[in-house]
């Protein structure tokens, strides 16, 4: 507990399954990619390329708000039409049919040697290569390190895998360990932090190993940290707490105390794009769950619709009770297979019912107090909840529900089975809408 | 849907124990202390739990009925509450004791607050309290390993270990037998090490933090070390404070109660010490030997302010970041003091009434407030007035009930005595006794007489006669001697007449070893006589009064 973030809670990883499967590629190749426009959090892009027109792997087939997307196939666009998107809903997207080729973009960008980065250079290759947070937040990288250049001295490389199931950064950091401890290197020298640390948990013992051999032979600012395994770990702030034991103002950013977050596969796609000119078009997925008939790690082109994933992954064993997108703490549900991957898309986990917790019926908070001993926010959820079921808006204010993070410790924890989480929810848009309810 | 925000699901996955299964895990923690309970106490136990839980499930029940509420038996907290209550009483209760205690504990301190969860004291310590104070239920205490027979049972009251360390002594038992439980007290106290172990399974289980037990048995043990009894090894001393009396119960079952604990980590650290720091005031400096009850009882009922001072600090927002709030605003408000130069008008109000209506609207709110004052006051009075009267009464009676039982001491044939008015030097008190038939049989006097420590006051009874009929010693002021009041030394008296000599003819002989008290009380009743003497003027007695006999 000393020296690391407060509260959190310990759930069951069921990792098992899959932190010994090799990042692979898909046994079949899908028919077509459907890449949508809108991957990253800023807003959405524009398509470049109409329908027809031929596609190579790289290319970029959009711009704009969005920054760039690039084809992940080569092939022939045959589309731009709405599409289900993860998120939820439908986008617009560009769907193109694979030839099976893989053919390179001819026009692509050079690979760099070391000597030749510098920051500007570094901040035009990651736009250009349409580079988003992947971790979940999908916030443009380009933005967040011109933001950063100069400002930080600690770098932090997030594989604290924290969620439950997922193993993708995990694999990731266990075959790609040198060229992500380049890429942290490079990164750390370009914005100007003193030091970059790589920060993983402890149940991920042969990527800790396999890092450790690696720093053993050069010598550099890179350091690994490892932390016993805790959720929400891998969130922005508790990781800063835990590696710095700065605290994030509240409603500020890591860059506020002088840490720059990213995570491990941002920092491999970096890397890609400087060291071999490559554009953000693949990236690992955990296809898990206890519905999945062959839980696996895939090494996937963004726009396979998810179907594929699960095709690939052997199936359905039984029928799921609910698929998600993202961990079971944080994730996004899953209405419809047809949905692609996109930038930010780390695991697809098929819930089986024994998995999911048992629907039972709310009953009276007994006081117990975990939730207050869970929020690594040091936030009191059950004073918040009611306070929201009183409508008292004016107590709610002293209990600032607008720092929550939604990491969900206080529902899981909670023995009542109050909707803690939602409740919060509810009083940051109280507190919003800047108004008491009567 | 236009950001990654836009849907999100509660977690999907859950801790699985609810609070039916918290409960559950309280009560298995509880097992093997009640396990050693039968074991010392014998199976009275075991009947004694039984009662108390079912008949708290059956008012738990019931009183949701009645009152048209959910059914909550299910939640299993009524079953925690019972056993719990069991544990706190003496193996040697009669068999309506738990059901009074559950009756109370579910019904006044649990369901009339509004049931679980709502409820500020814990019931079963509300209901053990309750039953505390019916003085001889819950201090007789049996020794372990003596079975308590199923029916008719003698209270037999033995020393706990508590008792001797409330007199500032070690107990005589070993810290093994401590630790096993080989000691006077309640049924689920005794054991330590069981208890200790139902702790530790709790903690493991997560159904309780070690913050409160760690932090209240932390204080306790920090205390005892410091203000060790006298001449005690300090740390005899502190194993004895620990495991000795309801500490560790108190500690790891009641003091842990989620609804009557602060929900705040921080907060409950400081309840952990707070109950401590009572628990030992209580044992030290009151006149009960265990403190552990009434301290988390105290506590609870601060539980509402600990959980404010124990508010987690805003994440991000600095170390002292309260301080430096509340010093900012002590600042802005001394700075918002302003003079103001007093607006006093001397005009009547003009709002539309007639002049001197306003004047007689300030009277009317006047003479209200004044009758209201009034009321309150007459009623004050009344009650003071009641309370009095009722305890006059009881101490009159109690006077004259002393008053009686001295009369017959000193002057065993009269029924009944009356204070005659006339007063005689020498005399504190002349009494006239009369026999049934309201027949002057003699007179008890009332005399004091220099004592070896000081003055002795006592009552003689002298029969018209002029004879001795008793005496007795009222108060005194003695370190030694005491030996010459006993009632076979005062005896002697009896009968005597004239003036008793300390040797020689009409003498008594001074006590060995008491000689100045002796020779005290002899003077006594030689004023005594001299004073019977002198008012019944038939005697025909020399009298010399008995100062005079110690001058050669």
């Amino acid at each position: 507990m000393l020296g690391s973030f407060f509260g959190g809670v310990n759930p069951a990883t069921h990792k098992e399954n899959t932190r010994r499967k090799p990042l692979a590629s898909l046994d079949l190749q899908p028919e077509q990619v459907v890449i949508p426009l809108m991957m990253s959090a800023v807003g959405s892009s524009q398509p470049m390329v109409r329908p027809g027109a031929q596609v190579a792997v790289g290319q970029p087939i959009a711009q704009g708000g969005g920054g760039y997307v690039h084809a992940s196939v080569s092939g022939k666009v045959t589309a731009v039409e709405e599409w289900p998107h993860p998120w939820g809903n439908t986008g617009l997207s560009i769907v193109i049919r694979n030839d099976g080729q893989d053919t390179p973009w001819s026009d692509g960008p050079d690979p760099l040697k070391p000597d030749q980065i510098t920051l500007e250079v570094l901040v035009d290759r990651v736009k250009r290569a349409g580079i988003v947070g992947m971790g979940g937040g999908a916030y443009p990288t380009d933005e967040k390190l011109r933001q950063a250049a100069g400002k930080v001295d600690t770098l932090i490389v997030n594989a604290a895998e924290c969620e439950p199931y997922v193993t993708a950064d995990h694999r990731l950091l266990l075959e790609r360990s040198d060229r992500i401890l380049r890429g942290a290197q490079l990164l750390a020298r370009c914005v100007g932090a003193q030091r970059a640390v790589i920060v993983t948990e402890g149940d991920k013992l042969n990527a800790v190993e396999a890092v450790e051999r690696r720093l053993r032979k050069r010598s550099g600012k890179v350091a690994l940290r490892t932390v016993r395994t805790r959720y929400p770990l891998g969130a922005e702030k508790q990781i800063v707490q835990t590696v710095t034991g700065r605290e994030v103002p509240p409603g500020g950013a890591p860059l506020d105390v002088k840490c720059l977050v990213l995570n491990v596969a941002t920092v491999f796609a970096i890397q890609a794009a400087l060291f071999q000119g490559e554009a953000l078009t693949h990236r690992a997925v955990t296809v898990t769950g206890g519905a999945v008939a062959r839980p696996r790690n895939l090494w996937v082109p963004i726009g396979t619709p998810l179907r594929c994933l699960l095709e690939s992954a052997g199936g359905l064993r039984e029928k799921p009770q609910l698929v998600l997108t993202g961990g079971p703490m944080m994730g996004t549900p899953l209405f419809d297979l047809d949905a692609p991957v996109v930038k930010n898309t780390n695991a697809l986990i098929c819930l089986a019912g024994y998995e999911r917790r048992q629907e039972q019926p709310e009953s009276v908070c007994i006081r117990c107090g975990k939730c207050v001993a869970a929020c690594p926010m040091h936030l009191t959820p059950t004073f918040i909840a009611r306070a929201v079921r009183q409508g008292d808006g004016r107590r709610l204010s002293k209990f600032h529900p607008q720092d929550c993070m939604e990491c969900g410790c206080c529902s899981y924890i909670c023995p009542a089975r109050i909707p803690l989480l939602e409740l919060v929810r509810q009083a940051r848009t109280l507190l919003e809408e800047g108004g008491m309810e009567p | 849907m236009n950001s990654t925000r836009s849907f999100r699901l509660p977690p999907q996955v859950g801790q699985p124990s609810n609070t039916a299964s918290m409960m559950a895990d309280v009560m298995v923690a509880l097992l093997p202390a009640l396990a050693m309970a039968v074991f010392f106490f014998g199976f009275r136990v075991l009947v004694l739990t039984a009662l108390s839980v079912g008949s708290s499930i059956l008012f738990e029940y019931g009183y949701r009925r009645l009152t048209g509420q959910s059914d909550t038996v299910r939640d299993l907290s009524a079953c925690v509450t019972g056993m719990l209550l069991a544990m706190s009483l003496p193996a040697t209760a009669a068999y309506w004791v738990p059901i009074l205690g559950s009756a109370f504990a579910i019904v006044v301190v649990k369901q009339f607050y509004g049931g679980l969860g709502k409820n500020f004291m814990n019931p079963a310590l509300g209901g053990r309290m309750l039953l505390a104070t019916f003085p001889m239920l819950m201090t007789t205490w049996t020794q372990p390993l003596d079975r308590v027979p199923l029916w008719g049972v003698d209270a037999v009251s033995a020393a706990t270990p508590m008792s001797y360390l409330h007199a500032g002594t070690l107990p005589p038992q070993s810290l093994g037998q401590l630790m096993l439980g080989q000691q006077g007290g309640c049924m689920g106290e005794v054991s330590s090490f069981m208890l200790l172990l139902g702790g530790c399974y709790l903690i493991l289980r997560r159904v309780i933090s070690p913050r409160i037990p760690l932090a209240y048995l932390g204080t306790v043990a920090l205390i005892a070390l410091l203000f060790p009894g006298e001449g005690t090894d300090p740390f005899l001393w502190m194993a004895a404070q620990l495991l000795g009396g309801g500490l560790l119960l108190g500690a790891f079952f009641l003091a842990t109660d989620p609804t009557t604990s602060p929900v705040t980590p921080r907060g409950q650290i400081l309840f952990g010490v707070c109950c401590g720091l009572l628990t030992m005031l209580l044992r030290y400096h009151s006149s009960y030997p265990e403190g552990v009850g009434w301290a988390i009882l105290t506590m609870n009922c601060c539980v509402w302010l600990l959980d404010r001072a124990g508010m987690p600090r805003r994440f991000g927002a600095g170390h002292f970041s309260v301080l430096r709030y509340w010093i900012d605003r002590i600042r802005r408000s001394l700075a918002k003091i302003k003079f103001i130069k007093p607006q006093i008008h001397f005009s009547l109000r003009r709002d539309g009434k007639m002049p001197g209506e306003a004047h007689l609207d300030q009277i009317r709110t006047q003479a209200k407030t004044l009758a209201s004052l009034g009321g309150v006051i007459l009623a004050t009075v009344l009650v003071i007035f009641g309370v009095h009267r009722f305890t006059d009464l009881d101490t009159a009676r109690a006077e004259t009930q002393a008053q009686q039982k001295l009369l017959s001491q000193v002057m065993p044939q009269a029924a009944f005595s009356s204070e005659i008015p006339a007063l005689t030097a020498g005399a504190l008190s002349i009494q006239a006794g009369y026999s049934e038939d309201t027949e002057l049989v003699g007179y008890c006097v009332e005399v004091q007489a220099q004592g070896f420590g000081g003055v002795i006051t006592m009552e003689v009874g002298v029969d018209l006669d002029g004879k001795v009929t008793g005496v007795a010693v009222t108060d005194h002021k003695e370190t030694v001697g005491t030996r010459a009041m006993q009632p076979q030394f005062l005896a002697r008296y009896v009968g005597m007449s004239g003036t008793i000599r300390p040797t020689g003819g009409n003498s008594v002989d001074a006590v060995s070893g008491a000689t100045a008290t002796s020779n005290a009380i002899t003077a006594g009743v030689n004023r005594a006589l001299a004073i019977v003497a002198n008012l019944d003027m038939e005697g025909e007695v020399e009298y010399v009064d008995g100062e005079d006999l110690e001058e050669p």
